[in-house]
């Protein structure tokens, strides 16, 4: 028999030096959380000023895909779950100092509201629908009078989800890669940024998707800009925070990081972007594509460095 | 319509300065086939571990917590899909189609380049390198083989294109 003294809770596997307990199933779900915001955010900002004709793909066409994509991010986000049959226990309760809180509660709203919203131009982009129903129908049309007023409350609602899916980790303070501010405004930018990109592969004027590339590169700029942040930030911390940062700046991550993230889902479809808007052919879904690769890839990098990073050393 | 290409001889230079400062930037010259090889060595691993491990070839590539695509060539060559994507947007070359003379049809030309680049392919491993790895990288940094393998590669080509020029004219 092998006789062995425990010393510290450390040895245990998996605790150290690398806690790896979240797979893919966290940072899919932190994509398509943040897709789904930025599709419903562009979504109610057309609606608000009036544009649904004008921009068919953002406000209508586009957000007919968040219930299913939720619904696909909600499935992953219980997968990892280990009790997966007391999730509703989030809901006997509000906290407001826990994003999960903040989470469960914005998602309980949105969903449904999704498929409302949804609903709403179900008539518009299917002009032969028919609802069966009477009273659905009856509904819906009530709705529609309000959607103004819906649009609001998604667009509220959408910053919220946006900003949330980047709380999550950085309220996680024993790992000091996530321990920054910049990640709800870094995964907003992102997720809105993922949301441009699928309504410039949904839309069919030129119009519109030169608007939203337009969009995209000023939120690419952004995007670059709180990276450089970010970095900063970390390398001016104490020396946890600056070991977390060299996870990028010549660790393991760096890699990946700035050839998939930076270079390849920021710079390049940005390049394209503008040479796009100067007239020169190319196929605008590339650009789209490789926007929405970045933002999956910054999730799974973010997640997986997160985990990497560790106060003791 | 004329279509926009570069001067060789100045793309020519062009390919030299990339060469040199891909030496300054990460210590390491060009190369192609050694990616594609990478990109083999992941496959086979993946469909045949165990045929991976045991083989004198692929062992030396794969197994024991290497990645074989974790290569500065692999992202190298990522690199020149970028490039060459960009050029050829600039160009209004951006285009998906098969490039052939008139004389023979898009099938033929594509059947006999894939013969063509599969025997590269193997040829490149025999000799240890590619045009890219082995000839222009070699002969940069002086290496008696880089000459050889130049040499040996566009010497074959021009002695034996007589004979299969119909295959593309």
């Amino acid at each position: 028999m092998i006789e062995e003294i425990i010393v510290s809770g450390r040895m245990n596997p998996e605790i150290d030096p690398y806690l790896h307990v979240w797979g893919w199933e966290i940072p899919f779900y932190l994509f398509i959380g943040g897709l789904v915001a930025g599709i419903l955010f562009f979504s109610a900002l057309y609606t608000i000023r009036g544009k649904e004709n004008e921009y068919p793909s953002a406000v209508k066409i586009a957000p007919m895909f968040t219930p299913i994509l939720l619904g696909l991010g909600l499935s992953a986000l219980l997968l990892d779950l280990s009790h997966k049959l007391y999730f509703w226990q989030l809901y006997t309760n509000i906290r407001w100092e826990s994003p999960m809180s903040w989470g469960a509660w914005t998602l309980m709203i949105i969903y449904p509201l999704t498929i409302v919203w949804s609903a709403l131009w179900v008539k518009d982009v299917f002009p032969k629908w028919n609802w069966r129903y009477q009273w659905l129908e009856e509904t819906i049309e009530t709705i529609r009078q309000y959607k103004r007023q819906m649009a609001w409350i998604l667009m509220v609602l959408s910053i919220i989800l946006g900003m949330y899916t980047g709380i999550l980790l950085s309220a996680f303070n024993a790992r000091p890669f996530w321990n920054t501010a910049i990640l709800g405004p870094l995964f907003l930018t992102s997720g809105l940024s993922a949301g441009a990109a699928l309504i410039m592969l949904l839309s069919k004027t030129t119009k519109e998707k030169h608007l939203f590339a337009r969009i995209d590169l000023m939120l690419i700029g952004t995007e670059l800009f709180l990276i450089i942040h970010l970095f900063m930030g970390l390398l001016a911390g104490t020396q946890v925070h600056i070991e977390a940062a060299k996870l990028f700046l010549g660790g393991e991550f760096t890699n990946s990081f700035w050839i998939f993230v930076v270079f390849g889902g920021l710079i390049f479809p940005a390049t394209l972007e503008i040479l796009e808007l100067r007239k020169i052919k190319i196929p605008h879904y590339i650009s789209a594509i490789l926007v929405l690769f970045g933002s999956l890839a910054l999730r799974f990098i973010v997640v997986d460095a997160g985990q990497a990073s560790r106060w003791l050393y | 319509m004329k279509t926009k290409y570069m001067n060789p001889y100045l793309a020519g230079v062009l390919l030299g300065l990339v060469l040199l400062s891909a030496f300054y930037f990460t210590g390491r010259g060009l190369g192609a086939s050694g990616a594609v090889k990478s990109m083999v060595v992941t496959a086979v691993e993946t469909v045949a571990p165990e045929h991976t491990a045991d083989s004198g070839f692929y062992s030396k590539y794969a197994g024991d917590g290497k990645n074989p695509m974790k290569s500065w060539l692999v992202f190298e060559v990522l690199g020149v899909l970028v490039g060459g994507f960009l050029s050829g947007a600039l160009a209004g070359r951006l285009k998906l189609k098969v490039e052939h003379h008139p004389n023979i049809t898009s099938k033929k030309r594509l059947i006999l380049a894939g013969i063509g680049g599969i025997l590269f392919g193997y040829g490149s491993q025999l000799g240890r390198g590619c045009t890219s790895g082995s000839a222009l990288t070699g002969m940069a940094v002086l290496s008696l083989a880089g000459f050889v393998t130049m040499m040996a590669i566009f010497g074959t080509a021009f002695a034996l294109a007589y004979f299969f020029r119909r295959n593309w004219i």
